[in-house]
């Protein structure tokens, strides 16, 4: 418990951290909401004092009447303009920090370490920027809006119970509690049958999201009557479970209505005993302001507590974008890190060793060097761990010992930004950012004329399918790139790099889904942009890998084996046999 | 929705009894203002103290009996909406089951999970506030004003102006503000779409540096989202403080004139003080309706896309002829064409081969060339549009199609396991099998090693679509699935892809063993996977371009000579 509340007061302060760039809007905001409350329950007090007046027939005083039904005029406007500011800056406080919260989130994401972003479900880090923050700005709202004046509300209404009538005000302070007790009592029991309620929800909802998503399946075997039986089966145990939590816990208003008609009675009874009280000066108008008070009172009670609830929910929903705020970014570039100008491509990895996790070591001792116009053909069975390479090449990750030298620099010694703009690199899940066919063109040189965009697309085949497309290079594609198949999509990201033609390659090779033709065309554009240029390939074709100057072998995440082909099918060890079962039949 | 209400008759007395006992207390509740009044016109003014207590014993009783009324009204409510729901959920998730696959496609899984799960919780709920307060809070605003106008009708004329205006200002400022959250949801999205990108192209996005481009376009999104935020939230806030000024007005105005009634003595001080009370109440009810209205309308569309789910019919163009018993494990196709939906291009176009008991199959292709349709036809998920498709010399509409299923093992592209244990996953493909009869099929299926694996053997737990296992293991536990009903027909539908070469190669020489020798149809992209097939199928574009073995294609067909060529290269052929 005690850890919680330390957990929260770090979460507070730093929520804090980012109110305080609105200090004067929340100042004025807190005037406002208490200035509200204030006015709107005096206007009750006003309206009893004009009710005392409308004693009888022909006793009624119209000139007093008359200055008291203007002054609760004046009331009531000013209180409903002082609600609508505070409703407005509430607005903008919660907002806009919510905005400065996702900015800083964002950002983060732009500098985490690729570690980070390869071992954290996407879906996760999404809904922390999204959904939790989401309903943090709920919660915030809330806590901004109905917190301070729930407490205003209180104190205000007891101070002019208490001036009304001392005991009356006493009564209502003793007895309200119990509603909140009820609440809190029922809520206490109705707990455990939420709990089964949202338990067996989930496990119909688990059951229909596999069964239905996989129908196809369940038709093929044939499997519908078993399904119905186990549906039937969970959807009997919901409704149990169901009835008894929607029931029971829509007691909580009724109960609290009951108490509060008990306390509305005892107000009414002690009140009218006041009135008819010999010399008292306590009059109907007084007992009608403090039956409206009565009713008041307990109101902000029941809302502090569901709006205690949706903070302890808002500020779970802030610990988690905290979390990822907080996390420590990639280690920046060193300092005097230079920028490498456009590399001659001589790659040198001398003695690497890494792993991403320090009980399973991927790589050891790894030296290779690869002289200007190279390929490097890296091989192995899926899984093996060839993007590791990659990884280490483009510096998303770095090595745990020895070093990588691009031209003879460690590159931990270079921008990473420089760097990688002496790579090109088309990876097999091909990646568009939703935009215009051209703005993915582009994205490798940002300045590229038209005529250079046109050309490369040209180059790399994809012209033609471009000017195809309803609005040709003005197409605007999503994420997944829409109507295009992946061979054409493939083709874009080649294009890519045909227009800013970096010194250094990355290629992966395509291994199905594509379709024979475009893959013919991507085999040919991709031997364009090899001619003269530093490559690795994660290959595929044994064209390739016949023509590489170097073979990596990979298994399980090692370079097991390193040499040409012939020199590694005269090893006759694992290379053989994978090439063997792979490309000379299966006898 | 109406549609639907069919399914609330079997809780016809719970529909009838919920509405009724809430408004009893709502009558209960209306009759407070008048016991307050009758306390202060004859309990105070005659000072009589036993009449002030007899009446706020009224009051509590008042308060007990509404409390009574309230639970029962509550209780028969959630009765209706729950057991409604249950039987609602039974229907729907039969009907989805009878659909076709050409259904399925139509209507798209993911449709069919939302209407099974979130939009039958939005009935739910909607129900069950219908029959509570749809209409409780009317009968109290009205209910408010009837009362009001047996008190005093001049007096009670404030209320026949103040109703109408609040109705007018919340349904306005709903109104206003329902769009304009659709928008906000919208710019939400795009701050979503973005956040998503950015982390699936990560590599991409770093490689060209474009970390500072994509932070300013998330900016900008961000911005416009909150934005758009501030400008419904200034039109919501509005709804509070303009109530405030219509009710207290109206009171202001109602002891006005009540001042004047009471004047000239028609009217009583505690009758003000009831008038006063029940516009009081008017307020709290309407706010509630307001919010009931948004429920229900989120029910009632949530209903019709239920509805018009249950309105597509079910069931699937097979025969009910259950004579049919024994046919042989050949297949043959004549001059099939299948159309999907509503395409305007067949895509699969004058098929026509025959394959013989026992014969190894391969069909081969391009993306999109109509392998997995070609395949998807024999176990009658889809129907030719023209032509037919003959199993066991008969056509597969005139097979049940349980008959038909039962002969047939499949193993999907995507292969997926299901919540359970290994073994009952693998008893989907024949429901008693024995360990034997499993343990055959995971070794034909290279799958004995994935059982081995894991620490209680068949008995290990699989987590939901299979998480819990690797791409390949799925692969080879779901062709062991198929393989445990020894199938007269075995489909492969490109379903060795996370195989290695090793692994693949056993599985093929493991089928082509079989002691039962299915008919097996192999679908590849890769040539070595259906080499030695029987017969080749070469698929481009839906059409058969050419059919035959390995060799003879090679000299015989343009599509398949280009394909293996793409994978061997000119080298491999030498």
């Amino acid at each position: 418990m005690k850890a919680r509340t330390n957990a929260d007061i770090g979460i507070l302060k730093k929520l804090l951290a980012y109110l305080s760039g609105y200090k004067l809007l929340f100042l004025l905001s807190t005037i406002s909401a208490a200035g509200g409350v204030i006015f709107a329950l005096y206007v009750p007090v006003k309206l009893g004092d004009a009710i005392d007046l409308l004693i009888g027939a022909g006793q009624v005083d119209f000139v007093k009447l008359a200055a008291l039904l203007t002054e609760c005029g004046v009331f009531i406007a000013i209180s409903a303009a002082l609600q609508w500011l505070t409703g407005i800056l509430n607005n903008r406080i919660t907002y806009e920090i919510i905005r400065d919260i996702r900015r800083d989130a964002f950002a983060k994401l732009e500098i985490l370490p690729l570690s980070y972003i390869d071992t954290h479900p996407y879906g996760d880090t999404v809904s922390r920027i999204i959904t939790d923050v989401d309903q943090l700005a709920d919660g915030l709202l809330l806590g901004f809006s109905q917190l301070f004046t729930g407490i205003v509300t209180i104190v205000t209404t007891l101070v002019f119970m208490v001036m009304l009538q001392p005991i009356i005000a006493l009564i209502v302070v003793v007895l309200t509690p119990m509603s909140l007790l009820a609440a809190k009592y029922i809520a206490k029991h109705t707990y455990q049958m939420f709990l089964a309620q949202s338990k067996t929800r989930a496990e119909q909802t688990g059951f229909i999201d596999e069964m239905i998503s996989e129908l196809k399946t369940v038709k093929a075997f044939s499997h519908e009557e078993e399904n119905m039986k186990k549906f039937d089966e969970i959807n009997e145990r919901l409704e149990e479970v169901s009835l008894k939590a929607v029931f029971y816990s829509s007691l909580t208003n009724p109960t609290t209505r009951l108490i509060n008609a008990i306390v509305y009675a005892a107000v009414a009874l002690a009140g009218a005993f006041f009135c008819i009280t010999p010399g008292g000066i306590f009059t109907v108008g007084n007992l009608s302001a403090l039956l409206y008070f009565a009713n008041q009172y307990t109101k902000p009670f029941n809302e502090i507590s569901s709006v205690i609830t949706e903070l302890q929910n808002a500020f779970a929903c802030a610990s988690r974008v905290f979390m990822l705020i907080d996390e420590a970014p990639e280690a920046p570039d060193a300092p005097d890190a230079a920028v490498l100008q456009t590399a001659e491509g001589r790659v040198e990895l001398d003695n690497v060793a890494f792993s991403y996790v320090p009980e399973r070591q991927l790589i050891k001792d790894l030296s290779l060097s690869t002289k200007p116009g190279q390929r490097v053909a890296i091989v192995g069975p899926t899984g093996s761990g060839k993007t590791t390479l990659i990884n280490l090449l483009m510096r998303f990750y770095d090595v745990d010992e020895g070093s990588v030298k691009v031209d003879g620099h460690d590159i931990r010694t270079l921008t990473r930004k420089s760097l990688r703009a002496n790579y090109g690199m088309v990876l097999q899940e091909t990646w568009l950012k939703s935009g215009t066919i051209r703005d993915n063109i582009k994205m490798s040189k940002k300045d590229a004329t038209e005529n250079e965009v046109i050309a490369a697309a040209k180059a790399s085949y994809a012209h033609n399918f471009i000017k195809r497309l309803p609005n040709g290079y003005d197409t605007v594609i999503g994420e997944d790139g829409g109507s295009l198949s992946q061979g054409q999509k493939q083709l874009l990201c080649i294009s890519r790099i045909m227009l800013s033609l970096p010194p250094m390659l990355i290629l992966d090779e395509a291994t199905s889904s594509i379709d024979t033709r475009t893959e013919l065309r991507i085999q040919d554009a991709f031997a364009k942009l090899m001619k003269g240029r530093t490559t690795f390939v994660v290959a595929h074709r044994l064209s390739t890998i016949r023509e590489a100057d170097v073979i990596l072998v990979l298994k399980d995440g090692q370079i097991i084996e390193k040499g040409k082909h012939d020199e590694l099918l005269n090893a006759n060890g694992f290379y053989a046999t994978l090439y063997n079962s792979q490309f000379a039949g299966t006898e | 929705m109406i549609k639907l209400l069919k399914y609330l008759k079997s809780y016809l007395k719970e529909c009838i009894l919920a509405p009724l006992f809430k408004m009893l207390e709502a009558s209960f509740e209306l009759f407070v203002p008048f016991v307050v009044a009758a306390i202060i016109d004859n309990g105070i003014k005659n000072a009589d103290k036993a009449y002030i207590i007899q009446m706020c014993v009224v009051l509590v009783i008042l308060g007990i009996v509404g409390f009574a009324s309230t639970i029962t009204a509550q209780y028969y409510s959630a009765k209706a909406a729950v057991g409604f729901t249950k039987k609602l959920k039974h229907i729907m998730f039969s009907h989805l089951q009878s659909f076709s696959f050409s259904k399925i496609d139509n209507i798209g899984t993911d449709t069919m999970i939302t209407r099974m799960t979130s939009d039958m919780n939005q009935v739910q709920t909607g129900v069950n506030l219908t029959l509570r307060l749809l209409l409780r809070s009317p009968f109290i605003v009205f209910g408010a004003m009837i009362m009001a106008f047996s008190i005093d009708f001049q007096a009670a004329l404030v209320f026949a102006v103040v109703i109408p205006l609040l109705f007018a200002v919340v349904f306005a400022v709903m109104l206003l503000s329902i769009p304009m959250y659709k928008k906000v949801q919208s710019k939400l999205d795009e701050v979503l779409g973005k956040t998503r990108e950015n982390l699936t192209g990560v590599r991409v996005i770093r490689a060209f540096g474009m970390e500072e481009t994509e932070k300013e376009e998330f900016d900008a999104k961000n911005s416009a989202l909150t934005k758009m935020q501030k400008r419904v939230g200034a039109i919501s806030t509005l709804m509070n403080p303009l109530t405030f000024v219509i009710i207290n007005l109206g009171i202001v105005f109602l002891i006005n004139s009540g001042a004047i009634r009471v004047d000239g003595g028609s009217l009583t001080q505690g009758q003000v003080v009831a008038l006063y009370n029940y516009m009081s109440q008017i307020l709290v009810e309407l706010i509630k309706f307001a919010n009931l209205i948004i429920t229900v309308t989120k029910a009632v569309a949530s209903g019709n896309r239920i509805n018009a789910v249950l309105e597509i019919p079910g069931g699937e163009e097979g025969s009910e002829n259950k004579a049919i018993i024994n046919l042989d494990n050949s297949v043959e196709f004549k001059n099939v064409n299948l159309r999907y939906g509503d395409d305007s291009e067949d895509s699969l176009k004058g098929i026509s081969f025959k394959a013989e008991s026992g014969e190894v199959v391969g069909i081969i292709g391009g993306t999109g060339s109509g392998k997995s349709s070609l395949v998807n036809m024999i176990p009658a998920f889809y129907t030719a549009r023209m032509g037919e498709v003959k199993v066991g010399g008969t056509n597969v509409s005139d097979i049940s199609v349980d008959k038909l299923r039962e002969k047939i093992g499949i193993v999907p592209q995507k292969a997926t396991l299901f919540k359970g244990t290994i073994r009952e996953n693998l008893l989907w493909g024949k429901n008693d099998a024995d360990d034997k009869e499993i343990e055959e099929a995971l070794i034909a299926a290279q799958a004995t090693d994935v059982v081995r694996s894991k620490d209680y053997g068949l008995d290990s737990i699989v987590e939901q679509k299979g998480r819990n296992y690797s791409g390949g293991q799925k692969q080879r536990l779901t062709i062991a699935r198929a393989l445990v009903k020894k199938p007269g027909i075995l489909i492969l539908d490109d379903s060795s892809s996370a195989l290695d070469y090793a692994t693949d190669a056993a599985l093929r020489k493991a089928i082509t063993a079989l002691d039962y020798k299915p008919t097996v149809f192999i679908v590849s992209q890769r040539t070595s996977a259906i080499k030695h097939a029987d017969k080749i199928i070469v698929l481009d574009n839906g059409e058969m371009v050419g059919i035959g073995k390995h060799d003879d294609l090679l000299e015989s067909c343009a599509v398949y000579r280009e394909i293996y060529d793409s994978q061997y290269r000119k080298e491999a052929r030498a």
